[in-house]
Formats: structure tokens, C-alpha cells, sequence
């Protein structure tokens, strides 16, 4: 016989460490423990069964492996939390007796990361043991560029410095800098949160949310300590990302960056790439000189009664727009070598993976163009999106801030403005007074300028979310823009998409379902009022009322068939086709009774209609009782845990369905009434 | 007395009275307390009774204390502590006979009243003899009398009244005497003649013994101190200080040594380091304004690649990385499609919903236009969360099933491939009043008999429905059990209706079936008549069990042949294969639950004297000479022929209420209240082999088909019927394969009772349940 073993040696009761067991042996206070399990990685575990992990008799509720945290003991950054907080004791130490010049001294040895965003420690061997290679790396930036940016545009406060801030809008600039230069921004959608970006970097999808520039809120409830390490882990981790990502396409990292072009909101524009030897990168010069910054006074002037006109009776601005889209359209290269989609003819078949449609390239969607941007619309996102797209002269309005391509609206290099106001009614002196002060550069509200299209900033995230140019009539200034689909949706069958028509992914008789819900919606009433001696058929009476006795002249023996059929009907039981067959039977013995009674009472017997729509809703009724009946036969005989995770399923997948079909029956409801916007 | 004059006699004494000190040593026991107190309350009575004349009294009296002090201290003659130690008693005992005296006459002027009151009690003792008693003596402040007043009279500390004798009252301080001053009735006579003096108080002054006059500065001492005044007049109690050395220049210095050159050239020595400062400053050692983030500045990060020699490890095992971020969907959209976008109903329900019960932590809106995007108002508190996600959240795997539900169901028989079975009703039985308690079909197949509240017996042609025969058999109680005799060679049925059995011939056969069933039963008349009464102890003849009797003409010309008269109600009645037996049980009866009676030779007997529990229900085997009791709980077999117990069956069920063995003889189905249909494999194991709970209510009957279907039913409170398909496979290797095939419903619930009973037609597949509601219904 072996030796009796001792409880809590082996297994969970070893495996498993409770918090506050790891705080105790690593000697470390618990902000300094969150800080280390949050830069080396260390998450809590859930073990198999809590009594057996925890020893003591209260409920402990945060396990982690006693193996992570024996990793932690040989952490170097533990002497270093130690070591400061000796530090922190002598300065208290010196404060108490009085000796403030000690007490400075002191103080200027303490790292204070909170003031300066500077700490006396670096993260650099966590990172490298976190991330043993780059792609390790690449596949964890989500959740860092997603805080770094929300960070970028935070205020500074005392939990947050501003040295942090300004620290994280460079890092970020930076890898913008680097989408934009190797064209691997991928996707964008606007959402109610924020700018969605998904960029593709050595095939690795990053998806990141950047907010909408305003003020965030910032409730009580959020701890900035616990962001700030998480930052704090992050800026490392981006600095070194940047710099590998720099270097591999040959440029020195960090860039250049120039504080006074920063000063004036130049963002993007402050840093200078340089390229490894090379030197500066150029950036595109102004083509157009000063002079010819303005357009010829007759065009515009044609132009903007031409405005006056269209603005007045009815605003079609975009009736106007598709001359000018064939001007643009002369210059556009036709794509040749494009691959050809393969659309679904007929649901049913799979779906098969295409190679990516890349009509085209990323990096020369927007090569062509020159884009003003109106003041009134988000120029960051715009910039950072148009440039990462290939267009490489951008102008915003002198508002906007500096490093624009020009900050004239009237140039007339510019190809595309985009702009997010409402259409102006203009009345016709006021366009006349436009036209007396020609020489002023900014151009009256509501006027156009000719040669150029006008759009609103989704044609350019639509655009680039489906790697082609959308018609530029559709996302006119004022128009009703269609609806603006999220580019990260997989697309799974049995699913709503509302990129399809409605009747490709609909149920074969979903819509003549509706149909008839309407319809009894609108005559179930109208039924219950006026008591026509109708003809009720079995199935009916099954679904209207059960066990009602039927009003009618009839007489016993045939009301005492009809209450048999009608119990027939509620034994609910395994229907199957003798039983069926008994329906109809008894539903043909029925209607020769009726003609019977007919005869003799020598009244005309009203043809019974045969209603298809009637017969196609009996026999989809009678196919789910049939399904339902053998399924629940089958579940009688699953044992109890499979027949709970059958039932688990079948909930979820309804819920599902009942998601898709409930969109479903919306579309078809706005679809009808002819009110929704134009889909794309 | 003056302290001092005793402490003198004191020394004194011990030379002087030695020899009297040793003669007195044996009366030391007489001496003492007795004696002092006579001597006290001696002083003290002439103290009081007569102070002012009898001076020499009194003088003699101090010469006794004198003399006493002295005895006293010699009683310890070597102790010089113990007689200090005594020292206070004598003191107090002074006090008490003479000093009242003195402070009586320093303080108050008339002290006679007082004095006149004798301060002691007389009592008596142990002895018998007087004894006086002294009030407690107040310890007030005058009785100390170390601060003796400064006073001109130099006679000491002594009670003035020594000196009443004489003219004088003492000595000043030249040796001359202080004549006492004038006093009494001419004195009073005199003073009302002269005026009174300026500042007369009519005090006499103690000290002098002349009157006490106050003069007008003494008048405004005593005003002052009676207002918490310094009592001196002009005495300033915070005077101005005055400074040792003042700030007055003095006319004439001090000293005439002239200012030194020093005092008028610039220190060298603060040149020497104000120049060693301007030395550092000009060399940049010392910086006049160093901002503190010039410091920070220099630190410039540096930038390497991390990953230059990277080498591809393994995640660890254990490892699970953070899930991303879900991507946006559909509805995240600012302007999302308008299905997308709730309605009023929706909106409101979101907005009233605890933020932890939505669905979504934010409502789908569409904007319209990028501009009127406002910012996301729980942006950071949404990425707080995901933080605390990261480093809090216990992370665990889950395996998600992404299979199709429909693979997890068991591949059951198509109900088309288990046919026949039944599945419509399609003769109802009309007839009874109240509940159909129980119904049989006869063994040919051909006939229904059903036995329900209202008493009757009727026996139904089964495919039609038509009533033949029936008969009252129960006066008041319900018929609660009818089964046929099993056997072709008669036609007999039996039913219970309260504690009688009764054996039916019914008249719908042919008359020699007739005659062959009507013999059958009389047949046993004989024997019961042959056998011999088992006789008791004493003698008497014992009670039967049951009585074998004609019920009656009335009865016996509707068919009714026999009453068998038992102890209590009979519930279950249950025949053997043969039909030369059968079983009833009565479940209120104790010992008598069970009984098996014998058709041939009319004989009852009790086959178990006790049974753990209430009998429920019994049946034989089909088979093999065994014989099942259920009792609430469990299911017996025993064996006939042994008389033994074979086997305790455990269903698990709270109360059985019924049970049925397979055809095939090694298999059982129970039904029990608690709404459990259980299969049991009689070789497995005593535990059900399968449970089934898909009645809502209790299950009143279960049945197996016995004419070669694999089929059985179970009849429940809740108004329907379950038929199963059961096969039984002769391998002994492969379970029974149990299919549930159809619900019957039809049956009314009436009073919480659904279908009480249920039986197989012995051939065809169809089956027959009665119901509370007063019908019996074939389906087929």
C-alpha cells in the first residue's frame, strides 16, 4: 500500500493561489501587484472547483496559478517598486523631522510618473517576454491603439499629465503615419461610439476605435490609475511597434517632429518622415501658383444661378452633380484586370471564399483626387483616411488648422469637397451680392464652385469600405444618405443583411405569413363582429377556439361528429397521415351533409373557395405540428443533460431567427410604405 | 497647654519619678482607661458646671494631668516612640477638657450657652458600672493651634481664664503686668454715660483685652479684602517691567574706545565667497534657474528594435489570450438601415430597463449627417471596463457547441415503421354517473365490462359502444374494481364494490357457456361446506377470513352468483393465468391486506400476516408460480411454491399506484403518483431500467398489451394516455428499445381526476380507458 497522501499537496488545492495569498508572497502592496499583473499579463483563473482551490472557509473569488505568480518573484521590476518605496519612506522620513532641503533632494531622485509621465523603470524586457516576436505583438494592438487614442484626446488632469498625453497623440501620429505610407488601412466605418479602423499589418487584422473629438466624460466611477499602467504598458509596446514598423519600410524612426507646426494643429502634418539615407520625404507641393487660385468669374457666375435655380422649387442638388461626375469620370483609369465577383444567384449553395476583389488598389483610390474639406466636418479622421487611401493633396479650410495642401477654397485643383452642411435656400440678391464681391476668396453659403464634386464625408468611408468609388449623386450636400453598413459583419446564412434584398433571404413562406398576420390583424375584428353563418372547417375551428360550440342550425348528430373532430383535433398527440386523411374525410362527409341539408331546406349552397393562401397557411401548420410532435417524442427519450443543451441551442438559434426575422418583417413593413432611403 | 511644656515634663519625668514608675508596675492594669475617663469626665464636669470661679479647681486639676502624662508614658518606660505615639489621645483629651475653653473665649465673646451643655452620655458598661460617652470631636481648623498670634500678652498659649483670679491678665513683654480692663454693670453704666468712640465695634480685642476700635484706613483694608482687593491700597499687581539694561541712550558712554575701522570697510571674507558663487555661476557650476523639466529633457528614450533576434515560442498551454473586441455591427452605425432602428415601444422598454438588464448597452440612432454625431458619452467607461476585463477577468475556456441541434436528438423509429398502435378514439362508452372506476375487456375480446361510482356493473359490446347488460351491485359504494376471469371455458366477472366481491355470471352468452360458468361457481359450495372450521385455541370457531355467500334473489336472477363478504374495502382484485385463483388486496386492512381465494373450493386465505407498508396493488407472474405485492414504496416477489421472498423491486417512486409485468415475464412497469413511469429489467437490477416523467399529473394504470404488441400505456390524472412502444428483445444482451408513440387526449379532467383505469384489448392493438368524466372510450 502507498502512502496515504496529504491533503492540499497536489493538484487544484497547489495549482491555485488566491490574491491575496500572491500579495502576501510577494511582499508588494496591491496597487503595486495590479500593476505587475497587468504589465506582465497575469489574469486570474477560474478553477475547476473553488472548494478545492481555496483553503480557506470564506469564499475566496480571485485564483490565479501559483506558477504566474512564482514568475513574478524573479520580476526585476519588483525591486524596483521596492526600491522606491524605500524612497518614498525617507522623503516621508525626511518631511517629518523637518528637513525640507533633504527632503527636495530626495524628491528629485523619486520618479514621480504622475508629473512627468516618466518613470525610473522601462518596460522593455516585459515587452520582450510578452511578445516573444513582432507578430505576437501586432496581434495585441487592439486594445492598446484603442487606448492610446482615447487617451490622445483626453484632458489633461492630474491622474492624466499632459506629458502622457501629448506622448500618446505622437505615438499615435506615428502609426498613422506609417498606415499612410504603406497603405494598410483596410476598412473604416462611422459608428455611434466612434471611428472604427481596421488596418492589415504583416497579415494581421488590427481593429481600433478612435472617439469623435469632443470633451469626454469622465465619470467617477473610472480609476485612471488602472488606465495609466495600462498606458504606460502601451506606450512601450507602441514605441517599439513603431520603430520596427518604420524601419522595415525604410524609414528613421522616431520622425521629425516640429513643435511650432504642432502649436498651430497641424497634427499629421508636423512630423517629416525621413527615409533610412535619403533624406526628407517630399511632400506634394501646391500645383496651382496664387494667380489662377480662382476660377473663371463666368463659370461661376453660370454656376451658381444655375444653384439658385435648383435650391428654389425642390432641392435636387444631385441632378446637377452627374455632369460633373462625368468630367471626373473622363480621367478615371478604367480598371481591366479586375477579378470577377461571384454573386449568389439562388440562396442555398455555400458560399465560397473569393480572393479580395480589389478593384482598386488601396493606395490609389483617392490617388487622383484633391479633396477640400468644408470646415464644418471632422478633418483628423478625413485627413488620416484620405491620406491613407492615396490622396495626397488635401486642403481644409485655414479653421482647420495648418499643414493643409491649401487653404483655398476656390482652387481650382481641387477635385472633390466634401461637405456636411445643409443646403442653403438662396434667393437671388443674395447671389447677385455673391457675385459683386467675386475678389473675396471665401465663397457664400450655398454657392458651388463649378468643376468639382460635392459630397458628404460617408461617400468617402463607403467608398473605401467597399474599395470602389460610390456614386457621388447619392451622398449629395442635404441628401438622405443611405444607410451606412458596418464593413466588419461576416456575413452568415440564416442572418439578416441589409445590403440584400429582402426576398433572397426570406423564408419561403415568411412573407405570406406576414401577409396573412396583416390581414388578420386587420380583419380578426371585423371576424369576431358579424356573425356569419360561415363554414368553418376543422383546422379553423382548431385555431380559433377550442371546444366552442358551433352556433349554427346544424343538428345533433352533426354537432356531435363536429365535437368528435374537434377532439380529434385537440388530442395534440403524433399526427400522422391516417390521421390527416381522417381530417379531410371527415371534412368531405361534412360538406355533403351541407349540400344534403341544402337540398332539402332547397337553398343554394355558396361554392366553397378554395383559398390558396388558406391552403398553403393549413398545410405549413400542419407540417409544424408534424415537426413539432417528433421532435418532442425525440426529446421524451434524450437523457436530461443532453436534452438541457439541446434546449439551450434550439433557444439560442430562435432567438437568432427571431432577431433576423423581426428585422425582417421592419424592412418589409418600410419597404412597403416606401419610405426608406435609397440603398446603395 | 503649650506642646513644649509637656515635651519638658516630659524628659523630665522619667528621672525624677523612677522609683514610683517601678512600684506601680502591677497596678498597670487599674490604670488606664477607667481612671482617665473618671479623671476626664471629672475635669470635664467641672469644666461645665462651674469655669469662671473655681480656678484653683482647676489648677490642681492641671498639676493631676500633669502627673498623669507623666504615669502614662511611664507605663512603657522603655518606648520613647509608644509614649509619642499616645501623645495624640492625650492631646485630644486636653483638647476636650480645656482648649474648648480657650478658643471659647478667643472667639466668641459669650460662650456660656454652649458650655452649659455636658458634651458626653452617660451609660452604662459591661460591668455594670457608669460609663460616659463623648461626642465625636470635630477636628476643625482651630483646633491646631501651632500658629500662635503675635500678641502683646506673653503669658502663651494658655486660656486666659487661669487669670480671673487676679486683677491682671498677664505680662507684656517688659515683665509688667496687663491689668485687666474694666468691665461689668458700672462699666456698662459708664459707657451708656460716655459717648461711643469713633470707630467703636463692640469687639474686645483678645490680644488686649480693650476694645476693638477700626479705623477708617482698616475699614478700606477690610472692604478690599471682602472685594478680592489686594489689600494694601496702591499696590499695582502687574507693574510695567523694568529692563536691566534700557534702551535710554546714556549721556556719558561707557566705554570711550573708539569704532573700529572694520565696522566702516566691506567684509573680506563675504567678498572672498560671493566671489567663489560668482566664480561657479561665470564657470556654469552653479545655475542661477534650472527648470526642473531641463532635467527630464535629457532623458531622451531611446529606440531599438525589440524583436531583432526574435525567435517563435510557443504560447504556454495554459495560456488563453484576451478575446478581442467584437467588431461592430449593423446597429452601431450612425446611420444605420431604418430596420435597425428601434421603435417607440422598444425605445421606451431600453430606457426603462436597469442598465445591467440590457441587451445592448446602447440604442441604435441614426443621425442622418456626420455632423450631428454627438460624442459617446460612456466612451472611457467602456474601455475602463475592457481594462479591468484584461487584468480582473477570470479567464475560461468555453467550448461552444456550433453543431446543429437536430444531431444531439436520438435517432428514433419513424412512429409509421412502429404502427399499429392506437390513435384515435373511436367508440365512446355513455352510461355511467360519475366516474368510471375501472373497466376489463373480456378475454374473447368481444365485450367491455366497466364498474364506475354510481354501484353498477355493465358490460358493453366493445366495437359498438352499445350497452347489454348491466346491475347495481354496491347499494351505496362505487364498483371499484371489475375484472374478467381469464379462460375461455366460462365467462365469469368479478367486481369489488365496498368489502364484497362478487362473481358475476352475465347473461350474454350462449347457454351453455352459461351453464359451463354458472357450474364453475357453484362448484366450490361443497367444498366449503366439506372443510373443517379452523378452530382457536379455546376451542371456538374462528372468524373466516372471508364469507362465501348467495347475495341474493334479486341479485342472482340479474347474474350476480356469488358475495364473497371480506373485512375491508377491496381495491385491486387480480387473477391468476389458470383463473382457479385470484388476489385481492384491501389496502385499510392491517393484517388481511392481501387475500387469495380459491374459485373451486371457495377458500380465502392470507398469505402475509404483515407487510412493511400498505399493500398497494399485486399481480402473478405469467409465467412462473410468483407472486408481486406492491407496497408504496417497493415491489415484492415471492415465490409459492417456496414461500419465500425472491426479490425486492426498488422503483424509486414515492407511492406506486400501479404496476404490470411484460408478457414475456422478466420485465415491469410501474406507474406512481409522482408522475413517474418506470421500466424495469427484472434481470438487470431491482433499480428501473428507464424512468419517464411526461404526465403532469399522478399516472393511475399502467398496462402492457398482452396479446403480442410491444406496446404498453399509462393512464394519468391529467386527462391523457401515453401509449410507448416496448419491445423486448429476446437477446439477453440488448436492452428493451422503449419509443413514446402517442399522447391520447380525449378524457375530461373532472375534479382533478383524469383516466382512472385502462386495459388491452387481448388481440387487436387497441386499448380502453375509463375516465372520471363518466365515459369509457375505445381507441383504436
Amino acid at each position: 500500500m502507498g502512502r496515504i497522501k496529504k491533503k492540499g499537496t497536489a493538484g487544484q488545492a497547489k495549482n491555485f493561489i488566491t490574491r491575496t495569498q500572491a500579495v502576501r508572497k510577494l511582499q508588494i502592496s496591491l496597487p503595486d501587484f495590479r500593476k505587475l499583473c497587468i504589465w506582465k499579463g497575469i489574469y486570474p483563473r477560474e478553477p475547476r472547483s473553488k472548494k478545492k482551490a481555496s483553503k480557506s472557509s470564506s469564499a475566496s473569488t480571485t485564483f490565479y496559478y501559483t506558477k504566474d505568480i512564482q514568475y513574478l518573484l524573479h520580476e526585476p521590476l519588483l525591486q524596483k517598486f521596492r526600491e522606491q518605496k524605500a524612497l518614498e519612506k525617507k522623503i516621508s522620513k525626511a518631511l517629518g523631522r523637518g528637513d525640507a532641503h533633504d527632503a527636495s533632494r530626495l524628491e528629485r531622485n523619486a520618479s514621480r510618473p504622475e508629473k512627468t509621465g516618466r518613470t525610473k523603470y522601462t518596460l522593455d524586457h516585459v515587452i520582450r517576454e510578452r511578445y516573444p516576436t513582432f507578430i505576437d505583438a501586432l496581434r495585441d494592438l487592439d486594445d492598446c491603439l484603442s487606448m492610446l487614442f482615447l487617451f490622445a484626446n483626453l484632458p489633461s488632469t492630474d491622474t492624466v499629465p499632459a506629458k502622457m498625453i501629448a506622448r500618446c497623440e505622437r505615438l499615435c501620429l506615428e502609426f498613422e503615419h506609417y498606415l499612410i505610407m504603406s497603405n494598410s488601412l483596410r476598412k473604416s466605418f462611422l459608428s455611434i461610439k466612434g471611428i472604427y479602423y481596421q488596418a492589415t499589418i504583416q497579415g494581421q487584422d488590427i481593429l481600433w476605435l478612435v472617439p469623435y473629438r469632443f470633451n469626454q466624460r469622465v465619470t467617477g466611477d473610472v480609476d485612471f490609475r488602472i488606465m495609466g499602467t495600462f498606458v504606460e504598458f502601451y506606450q512601450t509596446l507602441l514605441g517599439f511597434v513603431n520603430f520596427r514598423l518604420y524601419t522595415s519600410v525604410g524609414l528613421v524612426y522616431p520622425p521629425k517632429f516640429d513643435k511650432n507646426r504642432d502649436d498651430q494643429g497641424a497634427e499629421l502634418g508636423a512630423f517629416s518622415l525621413e527615409g533610412n539615407g535619403v533624406g526628407a520625404i517630399e511632400q506634394p507641393k501646391p500645383i496651382t501658383n496664387g494667380e489662377n487660385s480662382k476660377p473663371d468669374p463666368k463659370l461661376q457666375a453660370e454656376i451658381d444661378k444655375l444653384m439658385a435655380q435648383l435650391n428654389q422649387p425642390e432641392k435636387e442638388a444631385e441632378q446637377e452633380l452627374p455632369t460633373s461626375q462625368t468630367l471626373v469620370d473622363g480621367d478615371e483609369e478604367q480598371p481591366t484586370d479586375t477579378i470577377d465577383k461571384f454573386e449568389p444567384a439562388a440562396p442555398g449553395g455555400d458560399i465560397l471564399l473569393q480572393p479580395s476583389y480589389s478593384a482598386t488598389d488601396p493606395s490609389t483610390l483617392f490617388s487622383n483626387f484633391t479633396f477640400f474639406l468644408s470646415r464644418e466636418t471632422p478633418r483628423q479622421p478625413l485627413e488620416f483616411i484620405l491620406k491613407a487611401f492615396g490622396c495626397k493633396r488635401i486642403g481644409w479650410d485655414a479653421v482647420l488648422g495648418d499643414g493643409a495642401y491649401t487653404h483655398n477654397e476656390l482652387d481650382p485643383s481641387i477635385t472633390h469637397q466634401v461637405v456636411d452642411r445643409p443646403p442653403i435656400q438662396i434667393d437671388p440678391e443674395a447671389v447677385e451680392q455673391v457675385e459683386d464681391n467675386q475678389t473675396a476668396q471665401k465663397l457664400s453659403p450655398g454657392s458651388r464652385v463649378p468643376g468639382r464634386i460635392y459630397i458628404q464625408p460617408q461617400w468617402i468611408w463607403d467608398s473605401v469600405n467597399d474599395e470602389e468609388l460610390k456614386r457621388p449623386d447619392l451622398y449629395g450636400p442635404g441628401a438622405q444618405l443611405p444607410p451606412h453598413l458596418s464593413p466588419f459583419v461576416k456575413k452568415v446564412r440564416g442572418q439578416y443583411d441589409p445590403s440584400a434584398p429582402l426576398n433572397e433571404q426570406e423564408r419561403e413562406d415568411e412573407e405570406l405569413e406576414a401577409d396573412s398576420d396583416m390581414e388578420e390583424d386587420i380583419s380578426g375584428e371585423d371576424d369576431m363582429a358579424v356573425q356569419e353563418p360561415k363554414f368553418l372547417t376543422a383546422m379553423e375551428v382548431d385555431a380559433t377556439a377550442e371546444g366552442m360550440d358551433i352556433a349554427g342550425s346544424e343538428d345533433d348528430e352533426s354537432e356531435d361528429a363536429d365535437v368528435v373532430d374537434n377532439e380529434d383535433d385537440d388530442f395534440g398527440g403524433f399526427s400522422d397521415v391516417e390521421d390527416e386523411d381522417e381530417d379531410e374525410a371527415a371534412d368531405s362527409a361534412l360538406q355533403r351533409q351541407r349540400e344534403l341539408e341544402a337540398e332539402l331546406t332547397g337553398v343554394a349552397l355558396e361554392e366553397k373557395v378554395a383559398n390558396p393562401k388558406a391552403d398553403a397557411k393549413k398545410k405549413a401548420a400542419k407540417r409544424a405540428k408534424e415537426e413539432d410532435e417528433e421532435l418532442e417524442r425525440a426529446k421524451m427519450m434524450m437523457s436530461r443533460k443532453k436534452r438541457k443543451i439541446l434546449e439551450k441551442m434550439v433557444y439560442s438559434n430562435k432567438k437568432k431567427d427571431g432577431e433576423a426575422e423581426a428585422l425582417r418583417a421592419k424592412r418589409r413593413k418600410i419597404e412597403k410604405s416606401g419610405k426608406g432611403a435609397p440603398r446603395a | 497647654m503649650a506642646p513644649s511644656a509637656i515635651d519638658r515634663k516630659r524628659k523630665s519625668v522619667p528621672a525624677e519619678h523612677n522609683e514610683a514608675s517601678e512600684s506601680d508596675v502591677e497596678s498597670e492594669a487599674e490604670f488606664g482607661d477607667g481612671l482617665l475617663e473618671g479623671i476626664l469626665s471629672q475635669s470635664e464636669s467641672e469644666d461645665s458646671d462651674e469655669e469662671s470661679d473655681a480656678e484653683e479647681d482647676s489648677d490642681e486639676e492641671e498639676l493631676d494631668l500633669d502627673a498623669l502624662e507623666a504615669l502614662d508614658s511611664d507605663e512603657i518606660p522603655s518606648e520613647d516612640g509608644g509614649s509619642e505615639a499616645e501623645e495624640p489621645i492625650g492631646s485630644l483629651v486636653k483638647s476636650n477638657g480645656t482648649k474648648n475653653a480657650v478658643v471659647a473665649l478667643r472667639e466668641k465673646p459669650l460662650p456660656d450657652e454652649d458650655e452649659d451643655k455636658p458634651n458626653y452620655t452617660i451609660t452604662t458598661d459591661a460591668n455594670g458600672g457608669e460609663r460616659y460617652v463623648y461626642e465625636e470631636i470635630d477636628p476643625v481648623y482651630d483646633s491646631d493651634d501651632s500658629d500662635a498670634p503675635i500678641t502683646t500678652n506673653t503669658i502663651g498659649d494658655i486660656p486666659l481664664s487661669f487669670y480671673d483670679s487676679y486683677p491682671h491678665i498677664g505680662y507684656d513683654i517688659n515683665g509688667k503686668k496687663i491689668m485687666r480692663p474694666a468691665k461689668g454693670e458700672a462699666l456698662d453704666a459708664l459707657l451708656d454715660s460716655i459717648d461711643i468712640p469713633k470707630g467703636w465695634t463692640g469687639l474686645t480685642d483678645p490680644a488686649t483685652g480693650k476694645p476693638l476700635n477700626l479705623s477708617q484706613d482698616e475699614l478700606e483694608i477690610l472692604r478690599r479684602i471682602q472685594t478680592n482687593e489686594m489689600p494694601e491700597d496702591g499696590y499695582d499687581p502687574y507693574p510695567a517691567t523694568v529692563e536691566y539694561f534700557t534702551g535710554i541712550e546714556e549721556i556719558m558712554p561707557l566705554s570711550a574706545a573708539p569704532e573700529p575701522k572694520r565696522r566702516f570697510l566691506p567684509s573680506k571674507h563675504e567678498a572672498k565667497r560671493v566671489m567663489k558663487i560668482v566664480r561657479a555661476i561665470r564657470q556654469g557650476r552653479i545655475m542661477p534657474y534650472r527648470p526642473p523639466e531641463e532635467r527630464q529633457e535629457e532623458e531622451e528614450e531611446t529606440h531599438y528594435d525589440i524583436w531583432q533576434d526574435e525567435v517563435p515560442r510557443p504560447d504556454h498551454i495554459m495560456n488563453i489570450p484576451a478575446p478581442k473586441i467584437a467588431p461592430p455591427g449593423y446597429d452601431l452605425s450612425y446611420n444605420p438601415p431604418p430596420e435597425y432602428l428601434p421603435t417607440k415601444a422598444e425605445k421606451q422598454a431600453w430606457e426603462t430597463a436597469d442598465p445591467e438588464d440590457r441587451e445592448k448597452e446602447y440604442l441604435p440612432t441614426s443621425y442622418g449627417s456626420l455632423r450631428k454625431v454627438p460624442g459617446y458619452e460612456k466612451f472611457i467607461n467602456e474601455r475602463f471596463e475592457r481594462s479591468l476585463d484584461l487584468y480582473l477577468a477570470p479567464r475560461v475556456r468555453k467550448n461552444r457547441l456550433n453543431i446543429d441541434p437536430a444531431s444531439l436528438l436520438p435517432k428514433l423509429p419513424r412512429p409509421e415503421e412502429l404502427k399499429p398502435f392506437p390513435t384515435v378514439c373511436s367508440t365512446l362508452f355513455r352510461g355511467h354517473e360519475g366516474r368510471v372506476r375501472s373497466l376489463a375487456i373480456d378475454p374473447s375480446g368481444i365485450w367491455l365490462a366497466s364498474g364506475g361510482d354510481d354501484g353498477t356493473v355493465r358490460v358493453w359490446e366493445l366495437l359498438t359502444g352499445r350497452q347489454i347488460w348491466s346491475a347495481k351491485i354496491g347499494d351505496d359504494e362505487g364498483v371499484n374494481v371489475v375484472r374478467w376471469r381469464p379462460g375461455r371455458d366460462a365467462v365469469i366477472l368479478s367486481a369489488a364494490a365496498g368489502e364484497d366481491v362478487y362473481l358475476l355470471v352475465p347473461p350474454i352468452v350462449d347457454p351453455e357457456m352459461d351453464a359451463a360458468s354458472r357450474e364453475l361457481l357453484d362448484k366450490g359450495f361443497g367444498h366449503a361446506t366439506n372443510a373443517t372450521q379452523a378452530l382457536t385455541a379455546n376451542g371456538a370457531r374462528k372468524e373466516p377470513v372471508a364469507k362465501w355467500t348467495r347475495p341474493g334473489s334479486r341479485l342472482e336472477d340479474e347474474g350476480v352468483l356469488i358475495k364473497i363478504t371480506l373485512r375491508t374495502t377491496v381495491k385491486v382484485i387480480s387473477w391468476h393465468r389458470r383463473g382457479d385463483f385470484f388476489s385481492t388486496v384491501s389496502p385499510t386492512a392491517q393484517k388481511s391486506a392481501v387475500a387469495i381465494h380459491t374459485l373451486s373450493k371457495h377458500l380465502t386465505q392470507i398469505p402475509f400476516r404483515r407487510l412493511p407498508g400498505i399493500a398497494q396493488t399485486v399481480q402473478f407472474h405469467p409465467s412462473r408460480p410468483l407472486f408481486f405485492v406492491a407496497t408504496q414504496r417497493t415491489i415484492r416477489s415471492y415465490d409459492l411454491q417456496k414461500q419465500e421472498l425472491v426479490k425486492i423491486i426498488q422503483p424509486g417512486a414515492r407511492w406506486i399506484s400501479s404496476f404490470d409485468i411484460h408478457p414475456g415475464g422478466d420485465n415491469l412497469i410501474v406507474g406512481s403518483y409522482d408522475r413517474r413511469l418506470l421500466w424495469h429489467d427484472l434481470d438487470l437490477s431491482t433499480r428501473p431500467y428507464k424512468t419517464m416523467r411526461f404526465h403532469q399529473k399522478a399516472i393511475r394504470a399502467v398496462k402492457y398489451h398482452k396479446g403480442g404488441f410491444p406496446l404498453f400505456a399509462d393512464a394519468s390524472d391529467d386527462g391523457s394516455l401515453q401509449i410507448f412502444h416496448g419491445k423486448v428483445v429476446s437477446d439477453m444482451m440488448e436492452n428493451a428499445q422503449i419509443v413514446p408513440v402517442k399522447v391520447l387526449k380525449g378524457h375530461k379532467v373532472k375534479s382533478n381526476l383524469g383516466v382512472l383505469d385502462i386495459d388491452w384489448h387481448p388481440r387487436e392493438p387497441w386499448c380502453v380507458s375509463a375516465g372520471a368524466d363518466g365515459t369509457c372510450r375505445l381507441w383504436c
